[in-house]
């Protein structure tokens, strides 16, 4: 029995002296990171001001708002993407995203969008019901230090039934990796 | 025929030590005497240290901020009251596998800076990691020496800090990424 209790604690001992810092005249270390996929996205114009140009209703409103984007996808499998949603409809007597005052008037976009990011393909409506695409990435979709840039260009339709007056819409963008 | 005996009662070990003295000094003179022994130390400068074998790097907060660690570095030093010495760092491997990081990318893609040093001054400022050279931690005054209280240090061993930052580029691939640092102790 004594000779286990000896036969431990001078195990006991020698590990301990062998987890003690060890000093020499240089020592070396492992430093390590683990990158993972990431996104982020700056909205530039923050106030995107939509006008019409020529006749009375000939054309509609339009406007474009840039964007910068951050994007990093996993290098296997990896996806990403940067929709928008209208988080906040216009203002009563104007336009309307969630309930136009005619039948077909909508808020809608087109993308331009820098590689590595895939645009959205056409033109799209915009909703208040569900996120719309913008952009897409595949696997091991790397965006610059800086960050590459993205535009969406603005259509609202021109309806006389608008009353005058200025109305106001807020659009949320989002971008994921994965 | 020989047969062995076992000694059951050993001699006293000073009386062995009494007999092996009184032999040595031979037939007694009746007389004293005395002699005297310089001893003289020659204490050399001397420095080494001790690194944790790995350290992992954890992202700040904030999307592509960066990657952040702390590495605490233990020394034991002493130089002489003319000299001095210095710790200083080089990334003797730079970050594998390709596709990631790279100390070697310019524009200082592994950025330190040094802190809370017990013993010396740690480096001013922010200083880049290189794979080419030596760069700065700590600077060793003349006559310091680690612990032993009076003028030395109180303290053994003594430490310092260093606090990495490698930037978050987006151009990196995803993965794990792993590079060696060589830390140099010296002085005189």
């Amino acid at each position: 029995m004594s000779r286990t209790v000896l036969t431990v604690v001078l195990t006991t001992l020698a590990l301990a002296s062998l987890a003690q810092a060890q000093f020499n005249p240089s020592g070396t270390t492992t430093l390590s990171v683990n990158v993972g996929s990431d996104a982020a996205i700056q909205i530039n114009t923050s106030n995107t001001t939509m006008a019409t140009s020529g006749g009375a209703f000939s054309s509609d409103y339009t406007g474009q708002t840039s964007f910068i984007y951050k994007i990093r996808t996993s290098y296997s499998g990896g996806t990403g993407s940067i929709t928008l949603r209208v988080t906040s409809d216009f203002n009563a007597g104007g336009p309307s995203v969630a309930t136009p005052p005619t039948a077909g008037d909508a808020l809608t976009y087109s993308c331009t969008v820098n590689s590595p990011g895939t645009g959205c393909s056409g033109t799209l409506t915009a909703l208040m019901s569900a996120a719309t695409s913008v952009a897409t990435f595949g696997s091991n979709a790397k965006s610059t230090k800086a960050g590459n840039t993205g535009s969406t260009s603005w259509t609202l339709t021109n309806d006389p039934l608008y009353s005058t007056g200025t109305y106001t819409a807020t659009v949320t963008y989002t971008i994921s990796a994965a | 025929m020989l047969r062995w005996r076992r000694r059951t009662r050993p001699r006293p070990w000073w009386l062995l030590v009494a007999l092996f003295g009184m032999a040595a000094l031979g037939p007694s003179s009746g007389a004293t005497g005395s002699a005297t022994q310089g001893l003289t130390a020659v204490i050399y400068p001397a420095a080494k240290l001790s690194v944790p074998a790995s350290v992992g790097m954890t992202a700040a907060s904030g999307k592509f901020s960066s990657f952040q660690a702390s590495l605490p570095i233990s020394y034991r030093v002493r130089s002489t009251a003319m000299g001095g010495g210095n710790i200083a760092v080089q990334v003797t491997s730079d970050f594998s596998p390709t596709g990631g990081p790279s100390a070697g990318a310019g524009a200082g893609a592994l950025m330190y800076s040094c802190a809370s040093a017990s013993l010396g001054t740690p480096c001013a400022g922010t200083q880049v990691a290189a794979p080419n050279s030596q760069t700065p931690v700590l600077a060793i005054p003349a006559g310091a020496c680690t612990g032993g209280g009076g003028a030395c240090s109180p303290l053994d061993p003594n430490s310092v800090t260093i606090n990495f930052t490698l930037s978050d580029d987006p151009g990196y691939a995803t993965g794990s990424y792993s590079a060696q640092l060589t830390f140099v102790i010296s002085s005189t």
